[in-house]
């Protein structure tokens, strides 16, 4: 496990400040996930949950924890074999029927709700704003982009 | 799997249903016309399955990431705000030290600083002044609307139009209209009890702040103010925003019409000196050049008037801001409200008895210094000063018999050691002793029993300035400078005691526009969209029925078009946020650059990130998150460290500043808002000017207050230079122009 340099955990540390709506130096368990994509990792869900111990969903809402556990929670998440650039594209060009650098924004919405780690209609019209062109179409290279560029 | 697989083949039956052809489940295309040559087969489940787990993931990290941003934006604005808040106890007090020492050097007395701050003995009866302002008369070019009393639903409707066709009210109305609101508010008591009886639902709106895009959308959405659709605005209804008279019109002309359904709470910026501060005051100004003092005086009974709380059903409370561990309904409905003019100007102490002497006034002014001194030194958001006990008085030797019998904030700040530990929101003095100056020591007496004056000002202020926390207890706010922060036990208590139930509040912009709090106890609402910048949050507004079960109304004024996305909204709220921040950074540059050369021994230019976010946090005295904010403010050094000069170089003086030294510029830009509204109180004829002889004695006061030292000679030849035309007196728009940063960003983009 490659570690992380003092200033890196300072930086961590701020910023898992800055999700603590409570005050008491902790976030809830189901803000784990969220802070660590803030921090660059890239987890599924299930992979964070894994990692707290699989709590039920009442945990997931109540229980917190301070920077001191989340730490190497981080590093374990780190740990794992990320994706890349190309993954991301390739695994758009899966939905690219005709081989010509688009997908269909409606296929691409319905595989987002009903598969995997299901996103909500919300979450999916946010991703796609702007998107699609007067087709319906969704050039995802520049959709890669559009997501990777925050 | 088996899951999975089922999920993965209706999938396909959906996809072959948006393709327009049958419902086989198979995997194979079916009759898709085809437009590529090659072979377009479905991709195998699994892969399906994998591509979609790998965008969601990625798609959540972008989310999580924005997020981020957004709350670094949100905790840049808001600290900004409250800082500015707590500024504006700086000018108060100013003002109180002007009043004092104006007397002095100009033998005529202080007379346009007491006419706006005290409240004068007003030579006109009620019938005079109603005969005044009808004297005023309207000239034929006038296409505004033409209001008569008592007001008709005409009469609302065509200020609505005008509104929107952003005709301006001519000043005779404006003032009619303030002077039948004070009649009118005048009967009111201080606690107003409603009843949704007749099934009725009310909608409660939060601050305006200057909003009126924000008003009229509630009025599209919830309709008019009237019997069957009664409203409670629950304060802040100016300040901030371009449009305050406008939105104090309409709500007026509504309350006027249906007394019993139309309510206005009083909100903490219903108060003229924050207007003084926050725009409401030049706003006033600048649409009414002749009548805008008149206005002005009329607007400041008319806010204290307001009544301060709204009870529905004997269950619901709904205050501006919140309450205290010592709020009482009772008491509070018992209060002369209207004595408390303002939250800034602090009641008159019992000590005016006590006689000081000449030392008094030799060690006041040396207490300037030590006020500013010991601000700088201060860790973030302690104030002191505000709360702590008041020590002498100013009414000493006869000379000063005209200047204000007010204690000066300036002097309790040496009194108050950094609080710690919490205590309890009564008169704070941690030893419970006064110190009080005298000659050149201190001398310690014990505080009086606070006067009956002082509980009521007490009252109306953690009413109109509060704001809950998580955690049990209540605190002084110090971050604001005013009222106190309310545990869910506070809450509990109030609520128990007075057989409520529930407590509906503003005060605080929040990203919904509402938010509940206490385990459902405290409702925020909150009804200015887009308050710190374009996209940052909505803006809502509540509705009870006789069920009392809150029903919530969001909402967001949209100048463009076309809906932002959010990455767009928070690039722009972002962009907004890191320029104030950088303006700031540029206002304080000695300040940092010698804390800075403090850490920086060897003089590389560098310091470690750490040292770099601890100097500007303590310099600045925001709480924010330096760290993660450096990379939009400053460059790093090859190895890795701080190049701390370039946190100032984006931004850069608009104009070629006047040969002045150094601190004196800088401190121009950081009071640049305090000197405007100082020199727009002192320009009498609102013609833009004011004499040399005014401007040198102004800037010499204030710097004396500031503990700035700026010798008289570099003053002398600052005012020379901007005497542009050498007539003798200052253009201080002008003069403040040469004052404004540019950011060279947008100077790239020009």
């Amino acid at each position: 496990m490659a570690e992380f340099s003092a200033d890196q955990i300072e930086d961590f540390k701020e910023a898992f400040g800055l999700f603590d709506r409570v005050g008491d130096s902790k976030v809830a368990f189901n803000q784990v996930a969220d802070i660590m994509r803030a921090l660059g990792q890239n987890p599924t869900n299930k992979a964070v949950k894994k990692i707290l111990g699989d709590p039920n969903a009442d945990d997931m809402a109540n229980k917190r924890i301070d920077f001191d556990a989340f730490l190497p929670m981080l590093k374990e998440v780190d740990a794992m074999p990320k994706g890349t650039v190309d993954d991301y594209v390739e695994g758009l060009r899966v939905f690219d029927k005709e081989g010509n650098g688009t997908v269909m924004g409606a296929e691409l919405r319905i595989v987002l709700s009903t598969l995997g780690e299901k996103m909500s209609e919300p979450e999916i019209d946010a991703l796609m704003t702007g998107q699609e062109d007067e087709n319906g179409s969704v050039n995802y290279e520049s959709f890669v982009k559009h997501i990777l560029s925050v | 799997m088996l899951l999975n697989e089922t999920r993965i083949a209706s999938y396909f039956q959906i996809q072959a249903m948006i393709m327009g052809c049958g419902t086989s489940i198979e995997t194979e295309n079916q009759g898709k016309p085809s437009a590529a040559d090659g072979p377009s087969k479905n991709p195998s489940p699994a892969l399906t399955m994998k591509a979609a787990i790998l965008i969601q993931r990625w798609y959540r990290r972008y989310i999580a990431q924005l997020e981020m941003r957004r709350r670094c934006t949100w905790n840049i604005f808001q600290s900004i705000e409250y800082a500015g808040e707590q500024d504006q106890l700086q000018l108060s007090s100013f003002f109180t030290f002007m009043l004092d020492n104006f007397t002095h050097l100009n033998g005529n007395g202080p007379d346009l600083i007491s006419h706006l701050l005290d409240s004068v003995v007003e030579p006109w009866t009620e019938e005079g002044r109603q005969a005044k302002y009808e004297q005023i008369s309207v000239p034929e070019s006038y296409t505004g609307p033409r209001l008569t009393f008592p007001l008709s639903t005409t009469d609302a409707n065509n200020l609505l139009t005008a509104v929107k066709e952003q005709k301006t009210l001519h000043a005779r109305y404006v003032l009619q209209l303030l002077h039948e609101t004070k009649k009118f508010l005048k009967q009111m008591p201080n606690v107003i009890y409603l009843s949704t009886a007749y099934a009725k639902e009310i909608t409660i709106c939060g601050d305006l702040h200057g909003r009126l895009d924000d008003l009229l959308l509630i009025f599209y959405k919830n309709g008019l103010p009237s019997a069957e659709n009664p409203y409670i605005f629950n304060g802040d209804f100016v300040d901030r925003g371009k449009k305050s008279m406008e939105i104090v019109i309409i709500l007026f002309a509504f309350l006027l019409l249906y007394p019993d359904h139309m309510h206005l709470n009083r909100g903490n910026h219903e108060d003229h000196i924050m207007n003084l501060r926050y725009g409401f005051t030049k706003e006033v100004m600048q649409k009414y050049k002749t009548h805008g003092r008149d206005i002005l005086k009329l607007l400041q009974d008319v806010f204290s008037l307001l009544p301060i709380a709204t009870v529905i059903d004997n269950k619901v409370l709904v205050v501006h801001g919140g309450i205290s561990d010592r709020t009482d309904l009772d008491f509070l409905s018992t209060i002369e409200r209207y004595k408390v003019k303002s939250a800034l100007r602090l009641p008159r102490c019992s000590l005016e008895q006590l006689e000081l002497g000449a030392g008094t006034r030799q060690g006041r002014a040396q207490l300037g210094s030590p006020y500013s001194q010991g601000r700088a030194s201060r860790s973030t958001r302690k104030r002191k000063g505000y709360l702590a006990r008041q020590s002498s008085c100013s009414s000493t030797s006869s000379s000063s018999s005209s200047s204000s019998s007010l204690c000066s904030p300036c002097i309790s700040s040496l009194n108050t050691p950094r609080r710690n530990t919490p205590s309890p929101c009564n008169l704070p003095s941690p030893s419970g002793v006064l110190q009080v100056p005298f000659l050149d020591s201190f001398v310690s007496i014990a505080p009086p029993e606070p006067t009956r004056e002082e509980l009521e000002w007490r009252q109306v202020v953690d009413i109109l300035w509060s704001d809950p926390k998580i955690q049990n207890g209540c605190t002084p706010n110090t971050f604001r400078g005013g009222g106190c922060y309310f545990g869910p036990d506070v809450t509990q208590n109030l609520l128990e005691k007075h057989g409520l139930k529930l407590l509906i509040r503003s005060h605080e912009c929040k990203q919904e526009g509402y938010e509940i709090c206490h385990d459902g106890q405290v409702i925020t609402i909150f009804s200015a969209s887009n308050y710190y910048e374009e996209g940052s949050n909505r803006g809502a507004y509540v509705k009870l029925g006789p069920g009392l079960v809150p029903r919530f109304f969001q909402y967001q004024v949209s100048r463009s078009t076309r809906k932002l996305t959010l990455q767009q909204r928070v690039n722009v709220a972002e962009g907004s946020a890191l320029k104030a921040l950088q303006e700031k950074l540029y206002a304080h540059r000695s300040e940092l650059m010698t804390a800075f050369q403090q850490y920086d021994e060897n003089n590389t230019g560098s310091i470690s990130i750490g040292d770099w976010a601890q100097v500007v946090e303590s310099v600045l005295r925001l709480d924010l998150p330096w760290r993660t904010l450096r990379p939009r403010l400053a460059r790093l050094a090859p190895d890795g460290s701080v190049d701390y000069e370039s946190c100032f170089e984006d931004v850069s003086p608009g104009q070629p500043v006047p040969q002045v030294t150094p601190n004196f510029a800088e401190t121009l830009y950081r009071y640049r808002t305090d000197l405007e509204i100082i020199f727009n109180i002192m320009d009498k004829d609102n013609s833009g000017l004011i004499s040399i002889e005014e401007f040198r004695q102004t800037w010499r006061l204030f710097n004396s207050h500031l503990g700035v030292d700026v010798d008289d000679h570099a003053i002398d030849e600052m005012a020379r230079i901007i005497d542009f035309n050498k007539d003798g007196s200052i253009d201080f728009n002008e003069f403040l122009e040469a004052f404004r940063v540019v950011h060279k960003l947008d100077v790239k983009e020009q």
